[in-house]
């Protein structure tokens, strides 16, 4: 007979993401609802994100200094940052010969 | 900072608020930590940061053009002080940041204190530092052994590593060093630094993932009767058995002398036969050849 353990998912809660970036758990919440960050939420309303939350938070805060960009646009850059990165990969990975 | 604020800009000292405008966003969309991985790239954007931050503002601009690098030790009241002899301080208006006016609405008023505060002097919480990337080029004989090596990255702040590469590292890997990457605000984390290892194009050697390819240059006679002969691999010389009858483009592989692998199996290195010959053959070299011509009916082109 086969063994199933239960494992739980690697995630995290909105109170333990918002601690962990320093931001204010509304303000979390309000990136997620802009869709900047990804969520999910589960059976009793509670919003759950992936580790890499927190370093998406702090990217998103530096481009809102860092190039004043509003929330829509921060939103466009992520999402090409993205693409870029997996572009980049590909490339490298293409580039086999030397 | 040392760099002249204008220079920071590459704009004029007599350049319009406009123009400055127009240079500052130029560059700090060329430069923000998050857009540009190059490690030089942070401090750059910090530079054009502050420099806009001073020039933007026509009061602080008033007096950097004034006084130079010292303006901040200038007290705001030096013409009152200066004029009334010590006494008589004359209040300025404090307020009225020019904040909006420079961004031409859009922005939701986001003001050059924010622009800067939350990033650089740890206002509005601590924020992660970005991650970077910087290249490190090294010959296929360096990625081959592996080692440790010193590794400077150049800017105002020069930093050195001492990095260990792992034996059989392969062009666009990436090596991590956990924390030296971008600055994080207040006390939040650094981002990490990563190098992406590029494998310099090798005169003899070419790189397939972990395979070795080399060209194997042969006489005919070697070709046709077979030899052993010496070939230099990343590992050192190794001997190899040409068997007879080898035509140029035939391969022979020689299992695991590729690149090592630290996860698993090393790559092969395959020698290519390539058929050499004399270029300007002496006179009884000719002689054979052409006895060889007469006697054999060996047709190349048969097939």
């Amino acid at each position: 007979m086969a063994e199933y353990l239960l494992v739980r998912p690697v995630r995290l809660s909105l109170e333990t993401v918002a601690v962990q970036s320093g931001l204010h758990p509304e303000l979390v919440r309000r990136f997620a609802a802009l869709s900047l960050l990804e969520s999910t939420t589960d059976a009793d309303g509670r919003l759950w994100f992936t580790p890499s939350a927190v370093a998406i938070l702090a990217r998103i805060q530096r481009l809102r200094s860092g190039l004043s960009l509003n929330y829509a646009a921060i939103g466009l850059v992520l999402d090409l940052l993205d693409r870029i990165d997996v572009l980049e990969a590909q490339v490298r990975s293409q580039r086999r010969w030397t | 900072m040392a760099t002249d604020f204008y220079d920071a800009l590459g704009v004029a000292r007599t350049a319009s608020a406009d123009e400055i405008q127009r240079a500052y966003r130029k560059l700090a969309r060329e430069y923000h930590p998050d857009v540009n991985a190059d490690p030089g790239a942070e401090e750059r954007f910090k530079e054009i940061s502050e420099a806009y931050q001073v020039l933007s503002d026509p009061d602080q601009r008033k007096k950097y053009d004034r006084f130079g690098a010292d303006f901040r030790r200038v007290p705001d009241d030096f013409d009152e002080r200066a004029h009334a002899g010590g006494g008589g301080r004359v209040r300025y208006a404090q307020g009225g940041r020019q904040g909006g006016q420079g961004f031409g609405g859009g922005f939701e008023g986001i003001d050059i204190e924010d622009l800067l505060g939350g990033f650089f002097r740890g206002r509005g919480g601590p924020v992660a530092g970005a991650d970077q990337e910087a290249e490190l080029e090294l010959t296929v004989d360096e990625a081959y052994r592996g080692g440790r090596r010193h590794l400077t990255l150049a800017g105002a702040a020069e930093r050195g590593y001492d990095v260990t590469i792992p034996p059989g590292v392969l062009d666009g890997q990436r090596i991590r060093l956990a924390g030296q990457g971008g600055t994080g605000s207040g006390n939040a984390a650094p981002g990490d630094l990563y190098l992406v290892v590029r494998v310099k194009p090798h005169p003899r050697y070419r790189l397939s993932g972990r395979d070795i390819h080399v060209d194997l240059p042969v006489s005919p006679w070697e070709a046709v009767l077979g030899a052993t002969v010496p070939v230099t691999t990343p590992g050192g010389e190794v001997k190899v058995r040409v068997t007879p009858g080898s035509s140029t483009g035939r391969r022979l592989r020689l299992r695991g002398e590729g690149m090592p692998n630290p996860k698993g199996k090393p790559g092969d290195l395959y020698a290519e036969v390539r058929v050499m010959v004399p270029k300007k053959p002496r006179k009884r070299e000719r002689e054979l050849f052409e006895e060889l011509a007469a006697v054999s009916d060996f047709d190349p082109r048969s097939s």
